[in-house]
């Protein structure tokens, strides 16, 4: 009776096999979309389109990977657009007071950190509740970006900056690039590293890891840091594409990157969140508009689609949950 | 408006009730899952006013047939009857309506509303045409029913200022309310004191010589044998029988339970000379543990007895680091330790297996191997990344060695009962490489088999030196595992008796400390057994 597991293939944690049940689901609900556009839209699929998706889905991408570890966590970073609003408006004041470009990124990237920091050490040492602390610091970090820059945009970032986070190698965009390796780093983190493991401990039972031994404060602060840290980094890719930094920009960023990391199946009860369905659930919001707006769907309509899918996409979970 | 507390159907039994002798009959229920048979032709039947025993281990099929009996689960095929009429409940609502209520083990109350809200919770009093509650009405009623079983309970106080074993009792009110005429109680006693279930038997006794069927399903035997008239024993989701418990010895029923002869079982010492945990005038910071004083040696097993509240779980939460040392000191191999938090603790080789595993204990949603690995995932990792083979290896060995069953190491550990749960804990902490392993309630909601599993873990690991505090309120279990038991009470050691002192009733007199209570407490002892 107890030989039963021996004789089951041996199953080590690789890419594939971390590609669980719920991430099939979300894979089939991002076929069935884009085979619906396909249908409606002549030239969806061709390769530069479906390019454009993935660059399009970047950003909510790089903003909701770092969302799903604090949501893992049982917490939530409201704050993510306001962090992003900071780290650009630094970078961009630096790249145009003709600093080097990596002292930039460097700063913008900080900034972000420090913001992450900010909110963790609120979180996880003074012991508010994470929604609350990131919808102060949201309202807080807003008018930090704001007061910076005198409510102005930052303009005339250098090329070279530019370049390097709106140019692209072989046809791939480099900020489908810069996401696609924070992707796998995630993962890493999530799926290979003790922080990973402590991640899903604390969101799934804190006082039972505090119990263990889980350093529950460490873990808690590192992923509002690494959000604050992607925060800041899809800013970048921002300011690379469009060529300035206004302070009001990443304005309801936190909503999409909550609704990627939820259709990915994190949940926001926390203990329970998958990397590769928080990339699949920003390529399905990703889609959806790229589609609709070639279909040249109104603004208002496409705002309801997106309610409608984190709404489908959830009750769906709800009726198949368990049967895993 | 003011309805008779108790219906007719509540009086004591009378020549027209002698009739009708079955409240509770149950006819060949068959509950079947995807791939799994829980229930198989289930029948018997419970008398008015009978207090019935639902007997069985874990997955005996005892909470299925508790689950279609309060209407939450269907059966596949077969029915049962309420005072002879066909149950086919399709809401717990309906169940509720038929007179059938349902004491879970956890407690279903809401904190912040008052005793009297609580029990009118989903059907309100309501006045001023259905637009308010009244209040005023509800806690008369509540007063009421209260005044029935336990009147110093206030049906205006929050719920959350009570004790379990008054909020338990709040829930018998509120089946009183609802005129129940089977009360089916689930693990009632898990979280009471001796003198709180000499409380609460009393009130069952009365419910049933007021014509109430009770199904009360314990695992703990001398309460069975001391309230329950008959016994239904279930194993694998089949009845093995329906006994006379005053006709039937407890060795008989647990050999019906387990389908084997449980031989009992003798202490064996493992106490080696050098001492290895050396505790001095422990005071705790936040709890009413003050200059508590012990040692243990290698290989010993010190039991910790004293009544719910005397500071034996609060001693070991300052032990693991869990909860901040005062004044005092730990010292362990002749080093004093730093306890700032259960890292600290665990870094000297200090794990605590809480009494709330689900709580404490535990990650749910993560398999037995995460939740074995969890306090070494540093130490199984290189260079930053987990050497997940090691893991693996590591967690095949352990978990063998303390038999998990099913042997399925990735699987969730909520999907395992809770004897398999606590076998997962104590892998963790020889993971861990712990040599002082605290033990709060070990065998709390395991069944009997797994329970003597248990007990030998314990025994062998002292037999490898390992140094082992047991705190229970299981008398007959901290007797069966100690090399000495700590008795406490009021947060200080009240006697440490050695393995030949060490009777029951030696326990329980320094448990509750005052001379004339213990000859009271003896003689109850004696009427216990």
């Amino acid at each position: 009776m107890s030989d039963i597991a021996s004789s089951a293939p041996a199953r080590s944690a690789n890419f594939l096999s971390s590609f669980s049940l719920r991430d099939a689901g979300t894979l089939i609900g991002l076929i069935v979309i884009m085979a619906v556009f396909a249908m409606l839209v002549p030239g969806f699929l061709s390769e530069r389109n479906l390019i454009n998706i993935l660059q399009q889905s970047s950003i909510n991408a790089c903003i909701a990977l770092g969302m799903t570890l604090v949501i893992i966590s049982g917490g939530i970073d409201l704050s993510v657009g306001p962090t992003a609003a900071i780290a650009a408006v630094l970078s961009a004041t630096l790249l145009v007071a003709g600093y080097p470009v990596p002292v930039a990124i460097m700063a913008g990237l900080g900034i972000g950190m420090l913001c992450g920091l900010v909110n963790g050490v609120l979180v996880a040492y003074v012991g508010l509740q994470p929604f609350i602390v990131t919808l102060g610091t949201l309202s807080t970090y807003r008018a930090l970006a704001l007061i910076y820059t005198g409510g102005n945009p930052v303009l005339g970032i250098p090329a070279t900056f530019r370049s390097l986070f709106n140019g692209s190698v072989a046809g791939i965009p480099n900020s489908v690039i810069i996401v696609a390796i924070v992707a796998v780093i995630a993962w890493i983190v999530l799926k290979k590293t003790p922080v990973g493991e402590y991640l899903l401990a604390v969101g799934g039972n804190e006082e039972a890891s505090y119990v263990a031994g889980v350093p529950i404060a460490l873990t808690k602060i590192t992923a509002y840091v690494i959000s604050g840290l992607l925060a800041a980094l899809a800013s970048l890719i921002l300011i690379g594409r469009l060529g300035a930094a206004e302070p009001i920009l990443g304005n309801l960023w936190e909503l999409d990157a909550i609704a990627a990391a939820a259709i990915g199946g994190a949940s926001l009860m926390g203990g329970k969140g998958s990397i590769i369905g928080t990339i699949l659930g920003a390529i399905i919001l990703g889609a959806m508009r790229n589609g609709l707006t070639l279909m040249n769907v109104q603004a208002f309509y496409q705002l309801l689609a997106t309610g409608l899918i984190i709404l489908v996409a959830m009750m769906i979970d709800r009726v198949t949950r368990g049967r895993g | 408006m003011c309805r008779p507390l108790f219906g007719p159907m509540l009086r004591p039994r009378n020549a027209s009730e002698m009739l009708m002798t079955t409240r509770l009959r149950f006819s060949g229920i068959t509950k079947t899952f995807p791939g799994v048979k829980a229930l198989t032709d289930v029948s018997f039947e419970v008398a008015p006013g009978e207090i019935h025993a639902l007997l069985g281990e874990n997955g005996a099929g005892k909470s299925t047939l508790l689950r279609i009996l309060s209407g939450v689960a269907k059966p596949t095929s077969g029915e049962f009857y309420v005072d002879g009429e066909l149950a086919a409940f399709k809401t717990p609502e309906s169940s509720r309506l038929a007179g059938i209520a349902m004491i879970h083990q956890e407690l279903q109350q809401v904190p912040n509303l008052t005793v009297a809200q609580n029990m009118f919770l989903g059907h309100q009093i309501k006045s001023a045409g259905g637009m308010l509650v009244n209040r005023r009405e509800q806690e008369r009623r509540a007063a009421e029913a209260l005044a029935m079983i336990d009147p110093t309970i206030d049906p205006s106080a929050p719920i959350k200022t009570l004790k379990v074993a008054q909020r338990q009792i709040v829930e018998i009110a509120r089946a009183l309310l609802d005129k129940a005429k089977i009360i089916a109680m689930d693990e009632p006693t898990s979280s009471l004191t001796p003198a709180e279930f000499e409380s609460l038997a009393a009130i069952v006794e009365k419910l049933a010589s007021l014509g109430v069927s009770i199904i009360y399903v314990s695992h703990k035997m001398d309460e069975v044998f001391r309230i329950c008239h008959r016994g239904t024993v279930m194993r694998d989701g089949v009845v093995v029988g329906t006994v006379d418990l005053r006709e039937t010895a407890e060795a008989d029923v647990i050999a019906m339970m387990v389908g084997r002869e449980l031989q009992h079982e003798e202490h064996n010492s493992h106490v080696k000379e050098d001492v290895r945990v050396d505790v001095r005038d422990l005071s705790s910071r936040v709890t009413h543990v003050r200059d508590v004083s012990f040692t243990v040696r290698r290989g010993e097993v010190l039991g910790i007895a004293g009544l719910v509240g005397s500071g034996r779980t609060e001693l070991l939460r300052l032990l693991a680091g869990v909860d901040p040392i005062a004044t005092g000191a730990v010292h362990v191999d002749g080093r004093e330790l730093k306890l700032t938090n259960p890292r600290s603790a665990i870094s000297a080789g200090i794990g605590l297996l809480p009494e709330e595993r689900k709580r404490e204990g535990i990650i749910s949603g993560r398999s037995v191997s995460v939740n074995m690995a969890l306090p070494s995932f540093g130490k199984f990792s290189k260079s930053g990344l987990v050497r997940h083979g090691t893991v693996k290896t590591r967690a095949e060995e352990l978990l063998k060695r303390v038999n998990l069953r099913p042997f399925q190491i990735d699987r969730a550990i909520r999907l395992f009962s809770g004897g398999n749960q606590q076998k997962a804990i104590i892998a963790r902490w020889l993971a861990a490489g712990s040599e002082i392993l605290l033990f709060d309630e070990p065998t709390r909601g395991i069944d009997v088999g797994a329970k003597s599993e248990i007990y030998h873990l314990i025994e062998n690991l002292a037999a490898e030196g390992k140094s082992i505090i047991v705190v229970s309120s299981e008398l007959p279990e901290v007797i069966r595992l100690s090399d000495r038991v700590m008795v406490m009470r009021n947060g200080k050691i009240a006697a440490t008796l050695e393995r030949h002192e060490l009777s029951e009733q030696a326990i329980v007199a320094h448990a509750v400390g005052d001379a004339a209570l213990k000859k009271k407490s003896v003689q109850q002892e004696h009427n216990h057994v």
